[in-house]
């Protein structure tokens, strides 16, 4: 009897096992890809990409392209980037992760882009190549040869060939191309609406947008360029006809930051103020170069005082990579950025509020390159009006009173009076661009060497300039044989594919 | 000799009060605890008195007493037992222990429980007596089996006043770094409490383990499930004994103090590029001059702060650590009747830390008891504990490995004070994080935990027959952890700023197993048989929660209601289940010949509904020559021999829940009021991930000769673990940082040995020596995906064809004869592309030493420990070249110099000897040689003498004559007292680990320490 009763019970036990009881391996706590609509994950990949430009991206070409140095306090601080230590940025902890997060940010735009195809969700499908494109003529603009055909396909390859920089650009330059077409294609009403916290749904100002990404990286091949390839893909610029960002129409993200812990705009919240409304680290000890307070003061730039507060009625930098210390550098005797706590209360140069709103690709910038590319005779139209139009739009952002016109009229600023009008623009366009858009600035002065930025004081000898950053060490890790096949990775003497 | 006295007054008094008592005879019999037997030849002598007599064939005995005295039980082979006479006239049945120096008899746990004669078994097993055990007097059980037991390797990690265990049974069978719900270690043993699985056992009290029986081979997994691959460790807690009660009290004190920093130089003092500067931390200035000189900024006062700018006499960072204090106080009661057993103890530990306010309290209690009800048996154990922390995470020391060598920590100690250089406001460096005043870091920023364990069985047995008998045990496991993460607000500008945060968090985790077992057990003549089926259900269940404010208000309410901006937490329920049915048959050939067949069927809950089910065997075979060849029987120095082997494949599965799907979740500051943003997670999942299988075969002897004085035994293992399911870290261009996959094959060839003898064994005197070796042979054979390394955690990976895991590092460009190659035009040393490959960051070779020593009263007992063949990595040193703290960064008057036997490279493969100077000799040049990582390398190949113990009982001269006290023995004990390390490793003990990473030191890490004290046991 009792021998029967055991059996039984082994016998339901076992029937037990096999079916409701382990159905337990559902997630209780977050949504899969499939609860979740295109427009509950666009917002965050925006914020990922501009997160990228406005931090690391912005902070490593603000230091190598002239705009920043530090105090005598923060003499230890960004040191790598000071002493141009290559192994020491590629670390995969206390390093500069540009690679992990951008190909980290691509996969977002890739499983977006996969699940809009498979959905006919066309918008969003173009809005994730042309991110794609961005992201991926970054990574190029870094480190040179970079996996594309191979990148992103998670365990098909889990080694991924690099290809040639070159050829990274142009398979970039039509994945945008093939963005725009997306979004040409997608059906009327399927627009994102308040998740596209960039355009808002608004397709004309993702065509100029994407117009404007192509437009800077054929600008960058412009010491390398083959004229051909760059005339067939301006005529595909011209064919699409929406032109590109021009005055008011600076491509920002606005998620709606909020003056609260995690939710502070980023920039504000590392180089001003913290959520305490304490000043920073960077805020206290990163200054403008003497250089830059230099070329603000030649040309009498009235942008100085919207950037800088005064020191005993002047403005004053430090130098960068100084590895002595001396009085006139120390923090009270230089000049900090200007934020609404030095101004009154009042929205300053870039420091605005708490909440405003993060640049991506600033109307100014793409004047600028329009002004360069018809100044190179690539595109038809009026150099001088789109560089003194670029100039209006870089004083009417850092709210600099009365306009630019006198300014601009001068013979140092003025692109008739130019020896070099190319040189000319990027001047203008390297002091619209300060602490917005740093990284433009260290890659214009690879390309053209303009302008005459001092070298740091820490650099391994004189003449030797940051020319890229060295594959991470995540990648060495994971990837070396790939990555070695790619040849010397150097910072001071390997330089990237557009780069003479 | 004043103590000898008081104790004589003592003894005296209580002599006082003992009747004098009439003497009488008395019977009794003398048994073997495990197998029931008579012990014929067993000595019973009167404590105190020369008056003995021996057992008889049938183990019977006949002595006259008095009721007041103690009667001392021994037996070669066996331990001995003291029993006090009283007035009872029942026949006294005395069971003794066997000694686990006579292998023919040792019973050892195994699987269930179970309790089997170690003969029986075809896979190596050891058992560790609770003496043993406790030698070091540790707080967490684990750490008292370390290098006691050939194959087991145990280390330290977090080792702040509650570390963690970093524990491997015979090498890495898996490349995965953490495994189910528990978040266990894939490579550590599973813990078997009274037969049930438990996640841990650092919560136990050592003082209530009977015996911990190290099961080696994976036969464990096939009772015990997949977590049983990689072995076991049957943990035995006390029952009480039929007799008269026993009250057992102990005290340990240990005192412990860090030693092993890294070295510092000590020539330059804080500036830049040789210049003084007041407000720098690090050492880049003018060489140690003996003036004095400013120190930070002026005080709000006016006053200047200054430092002696000398070299220091001694190393100043050893004042930020405290002597740390340890006491442990335990109290036992046990005793039981014909029909029922009881254990109860008490224990309490205090443990005040290295680092200055870091405490730990635990609170032990358990509760062991046992009733007979005719056929049937029930016994329960309860065990509940209280573990109280509050310490300060990483941090206050970090800042003193970067601090000059003339730093002053009294100075600084003062923070509250607005005129103390201390204070955050006047903080001579203002770099912030980890740079802060290490004293504000104490006070202000605090991790609280108070976990609650409680876990217990009940067992009910039930004999239906002779030859049936059923078995229900049901075990739970729940523990509860409520934490606070807390940081105090200090207001000041810039990194002088401290915001105030807090996070409470609660952790709630239950596991509920249940085990049904039927045995059955049939004697055919000369043939046993025994069948043993039963079912498992096993279910785990965890509720994490957080709540807290990114940006308190005030400086000291911790409270997230008084915060700014919004609230923060979180909240995570885990599941899971399994289910299995499992046999074990075993057949025995007249008590010498045993052959054992297992099998076991899985369901779990964590793999797709196809790939769940998995079944695995086993088979050992046991043949004890000793017995069944007579002219081995008959052999007078052969006293036992045992040839064993045994094969297993064993299923296994590391996945925890929920990981066959790719989770969103919301980051970067979503969701901005409506705006909801969800990102991907980075690990790429797989919903097809199998169970991965590990084949292992294992054969080897037991021989004991001369009567037992001199036990050898010798085992060798190999296994391979295919299909590895692991997390491979995968290059970001494929979009993700890790994937989950089913890959990989690493094999193991073991051999282990060892030697216990008894070189003096006297009356008096017995000293014994033994050695246990081990060998690892460790090769990863397959990865993933076509490569041929995996990275594991930062320079550690896998190799294929090296051991798991390996050390690669960076290293300079070197020319054929390992010459470091320098730029021509800067005569910098070139960094190589490829990482060099160093070696095993687990060494291979690994040797345990004990010896205990006893004369009469007085016993020393000492464990060595030695390790060979590995390697480690420090990060602590890279951050102490960027610092100007390492002594490397002195060289050379930190001039330019010529990099010592450098080549310049001509041409291709051409090379020859260099003359130009390095760019410089200074802060730039040096904090780029601290990134190569070869230069923070080194073997970690030690030799430390890990516990001493001595310990004096007193002698029956100075006890006799009273009953209250019927033991007292004090000891000293020490641990860590001395090491021995390779040369080139300068940077720390190389068992302390980072992060549960093999080899791995870090910053992060509390520095090592070492203990001593005194310890007290008595029992009444």
């Amino acid at each position: 009897m009792m021998k029967r009763i055991l059996f039984s019970a082994i016998i339901s036990m076992l029937l037990i096992s096999c079916n409701k009881f382990l159905d337990v391996n559902e997630n209780p706590n977050a949504p899969t890809s499939e609860t979740l609509p295109l427009r509950a994950k666009l917002p965050a990949v925006l914020v990922s990409t501009v997160n990228q430009e406005q931090g690391q991206l912005n902070q490593i070409g603000s230091l190598w392209g002239g705009y920043w140095g530090t105090t005598n306090e923060g003499i230890s601080m960004f040191v790598d980037l000071k002493t141009f230590n290559g192994p020491a940025i590629r670390h995969q902890r206390d390093g500069i992760p540009v690679w992990e997060n951008g190909f980290n940010t691509l996969l977002y735009y890739q499983l977006m882009k996969e699940e809009a195809e498979s959905e006919g969700a066309l918008f969003y499908a173009g809005i994730a190549k042309i991110m794609q494109g961005w992201h991926f003529f970054r990574l190029v603009d870094i480190y040179n040869n970079v996996p594309f055909d191979d990148a992103l396909r998670g365990t098909q390859f889990p080694t991924p060939r690099y290809e040639e920089g070159r050829v990274v650009y142009q398979k970039a330059m039509d994945l945008v191309t093939a963005g725009i077409s997306d979004i040409k294609n997608s059906t009327p009403g399927t627009e994102p609406t308040t998740d596209d916290i960039l355009f808002a749904g608004n397709r004309n100002a993702w065509y100029r947008f994407a117009n404007t990404v192509k437009l800077r990286a054929l600008i960058r091949q412009s010491e390398v360029a083959d004229q051909s390839y760059v005339n067939a893909e301006i005529a595909k610029i011209q064919a699409e006809g929406t032109g590109f960002i021009g005055a008011g129409q600076t491509a920002q993200v606005q998620p709606g930051y909020l003056n609260t812990s995690g939710k502070l705009n980023p920039f504000w919240e590392s180089y001003y103020r913290n959520v305490q409304g304490v000043v920073t680290g960077n805020y206290q000890d990163i200054r403008p170069t003497s250089f830059i307070i230099d070329q603000y003061k030649l040309l009498a730039d009235p942008r100085i005082d919207r950037m800088y507060v005064s020191v005993a009625g002047d403005y004053r930098g430090v130098l960068f990579g100084n590895p002595d210390v001396a009085p006139e550098y120390s923090r009270v005797n230089t000049s900090a950025f200007k934020g609404p706590s030095e101004n009154g209360g009042q929205a300053a140069g870039i420091f605005k509020s708490a909440t405003q709103a993060s640049i991506l690709l600033s109307s100014f910038e793409s004047l600028f390159l329009q002004a360069e590319a018809t100044e190179r005779g690539w595109i038809s139209g009026n150099a001088k009006a789109l560089f003194e139009s670029g100039i209006e739009e870089s004083f009417s952002y850092l709210g600099v009173p009365g306009g630019s016109a006198t300014y601009a009229a001068q013979p140092l600023v003025s692109l008739d009076n130019a020896a070099d009008p190319i040189t000319r623009i990027i001047e203008q366009k390297w002091l619209a661009l300060n602490s917005i858009s740093g990284i433009e600035a260290w890659n214009d002065f690879r390309r053209l060497g303009v302008p005459a930025i001092p070298n740091s004081l820490e650099a391994p000898t004189a003449a030797s300039r940051p020319l890229r950053f060295m594959y991470p060490e995540t990648e060495r890790m994971t990837n070396n044989e790939n990555a070695s096949l790619q040849g010397s990775d150097d910072v001071i003497s390997a330089k990237v594919w557009w780069d003479l | 000799m004043v103590k000898k006295v008081q104790l004589l007054v003592l003894v005296f008094l209580l002599g006082v009060m003992v009747s004098s008592a009439q003497q009488r005879a008395i019977k009794g019999k003398v048994t073997d605890a495990g197998s029931g037997k008579p012990l014929a030849g067993a000595t019973i002598a009167v404590k105190g008195k020369s008056q003995a007599v021996t057992t008889n064939v049938n183990g019977d005995f006949e002595i006259n007493v008095n009721a007041s005295e103690f009667l001392e039980v021994s037996n070669v082979g066996y331990r001995g037992d003291l029993v006090a006479v009283g007035k009872s006239s029942t026949l006294f049945d005395i069971q003794l222990v066997a000694d686990v120096t006579d292998l023919s008899e040792i019973v050892v746990t195994g699987a269930l429980g179970v309790k089997r004669a170690a003969r029986e078994i075809g896979a190596s097993a050891q058992l560790v007596d609770n003496r043993n055990l406790n030698q070091g007097k540790t707080v967490n059980p684990i750490f008292g089996l370390s290098s006691k037991v050939s194959g087991l390797r145990i280390n330290m990690y977090d080792s702040k006043v509650d570390p963690q265990v970093n524990i491997t049974l015979r090498g890495s069978r898996s490349l995965s770094r953490t495994a189910g719900i528990d978040g266990r270690n894939p490579n550590a043993p599973i813990y078997v409490v009274d037969g049930v699985p438990v996640p841990d056992i650092a919560r136990l009290n050592p003082n209530d383990i009977e015996s911990i029986t190290v099961l080696k081979g994976a036969n464990a997994a096939a009772l015990y499930g997949s977590e049983g691959v990689n072995g076991a460790l049957m943990i035995s807690t006390k029952s009480g004994k039929k007799g008269k009660g026993v009250v057992t009290f102990g005290h340990t004190t240990t005192f412990s103090n860090v030693f092993l920093l890294p070295p510092a130089q000590t020539k330059y003092g804080q500036g830049n590029n040789g210049v003084y500067d007041a407000v720098q931390y690090e050492s880049w200035g003018p060489e140690f001059d003996g003036s004095t000189r400013d120190f930070g900024l002026p005080l709000p006062d006016g006053t200047q702060p200054t430092v002696l700018y000398a070299v220091p006499s001694k190393d100043n960072r050893l004042d930020l650590f405290n002597t740390g204090l340890t006491i442990q106080n335990d109290l036992s009661f046990s005793g039981g009747d014909d029909r029922s057993t009881y254990f109860m103890s008490v224990q309490h530990v205090d443990i005040r830390g290295i680092i200055p306010d870091d405490v730990n309290k635990r609170t032990n209690l358990r509760f062991n008891g046992s009733r007979k009800f005719g056929k049937l048996n029930a016994s329960y154990n309860v065990n509940y504990s209280i573990n109280d922390k509050n310490t300060t995470p990483d941090g206050p020391w970090i800042g003193a490995y970067r601090y000059p060598a003339n730093f002053n920590f009294d100075m600084v100690k003062d923070w509250e004070n607005t005129l103390s250089p201390g204070n955050p406001l006047n903080y001579f460096t203002s770099q912030g994080s980890w740079l802060r005043n290490p004293y504000f870091l104490i006070d202000n920023i605090r991790d609280e935990s108070k976990q609650q364990t409680l876990n217990g069985k009940i067992e009910l047995d039930y004999s239906f027959a002779p030859w049936f008998k059923a078995l229900y045990r049901a075990g739970m496991y729940s523990l509860t952890d409520e934490s606070r993460s807390s940081t105090r607000k200090f207001e000041a500008p810039g990194t002088r700023n401290t915001v105030g945060s807090v996070s409470d968090g609660s952790n709630a985790y239950r596991r509920f197993n249940s085990d049904l077992i039927l045995n059955f057990e049939k004697q055919f003549d000369k043939i046993s048989t025994r069948l043993l089926v039963g079912q498992n259900v096993r279910t785990d269940y965890r509720k994490t929660s957080s709540i807290g404010a990114a940006n308190l208000l005030y400086q000291d309410l911790l409270n997230p209601g008084s915060r700014q901006g919004e609230l923060n937490g979180s909240v995570a329920i885990t599941e899971q289940r399994s289910s299995a049915v499992y046999g074990e048959f075993v057949a025995g050939y007249d008590n010498f010949l045993f052959l054992t067949l297992t099998g076991r069927n899985d369901w779990t809950s964590v793999l797709s509904q196809e790939n769940r089910s998995y079944f695995y065997p086993g088979v050992s075979v046991s043949f004890v020559a000793s017995d069944a060849i007579t002219s081995l029987k008959d052999s007078r120095r052969i006293s036992y021999l045992k040839w064993f082997g045994s094969w297993n494949k064993t299923g296994n599965v590391t996945l925890a829940p929920y990981q066959l799907q790719n989770a969103y979740t919301q980051s970067l500051g979503f969701p901005f009021g409506n705006l909801v943003g969800f990102l991907p997670g980075l690990v790429n999942p797989n919903p097809n991930i199998e169970p991965e299988f590990v084949t292992s075969v294992e054969t080897g002897f037991q021989l004991g000769l001369f009567n037992n004085r001199l036990n050898i035994e010798g085992t060798y293992v190999y296994s391979d673990s295919k299909g590895q399911i692991f997390n491979a870290t995968a290059s970001a261009a494929t979009g993700y940082n890790s994937a989950r996959v089913n890959a990989g094959r690493l094999t193991n060839s073991i051999i282990e040995a060892g030697i216990n003898g008894d070189l003096i064994r006297t009356r008096d005197i017995r000293w014994n020596l033994g050695f246990n070796f081990t060998y690892i042979d460790n090769q990863v054979k397959e990865l993933y995906g076509g490569l041929d390394n995996i990275n594991n955690f930062r320079q550690s990976y896998a190799v294929i064809g090296q051991q798991f895991p390996t050390l690669l590092v960076s290293d300079y460009k070197r020319d054929p004869n390992g010459n470091v190659v320098v730029d021509a035009s800067t005569g910098d040393p070139v960094v190589a592309t490829e990482n060099t490959t160093l070696g095993s960051l687990v060494p291979p070779y690994q040797m345990g030493i004990n010896t205990q020593f006893s004369f009469k009263g007085l016993t020393v007992g000492a464990q060595f420990d030695w390790r060979m063949g590995g390697w480690l990595y420090s990060e602590i040193v890279p951050a102490m070249y960027a610092a100007g703290t390492d002594p490397r960064t002195a060289a050379f008057d930190r001039q330019p110099f010529v990099w010592p036997g450098s080549v310049i490279e001509t041409g291709p493969g051409q090379y020859q000897a260099n003359t130009m100077l390095t760019s410089s000799g200074g802060r730039a040049f040096w904090s780029r040689q601290g990134e190569v990582q070869i230069n923070t390398a080194a073997p970690s190949d030690f030799l430390k003498l890990r516990e001493l113990n001595i310990s004096y009982a007193l002698p029956q001269s100075i006890l006799g004559g009273q009953r209250i006290v019927r033991d007292l023995s004090i000891g000293l004990v020490g641990t860590n007292l001395f090491i021995i390390r390779h040369k080139d490793n300068k940077y720390g003990d190389p068992e302390y680990l980072y992060n549960n990473t093999d080899g791995y030191l870090s910053f992060r890490q509390v520095p090592p320490y070492r203990s001593f004290g005194f310890n007290l046991t008595a029992s009444f």
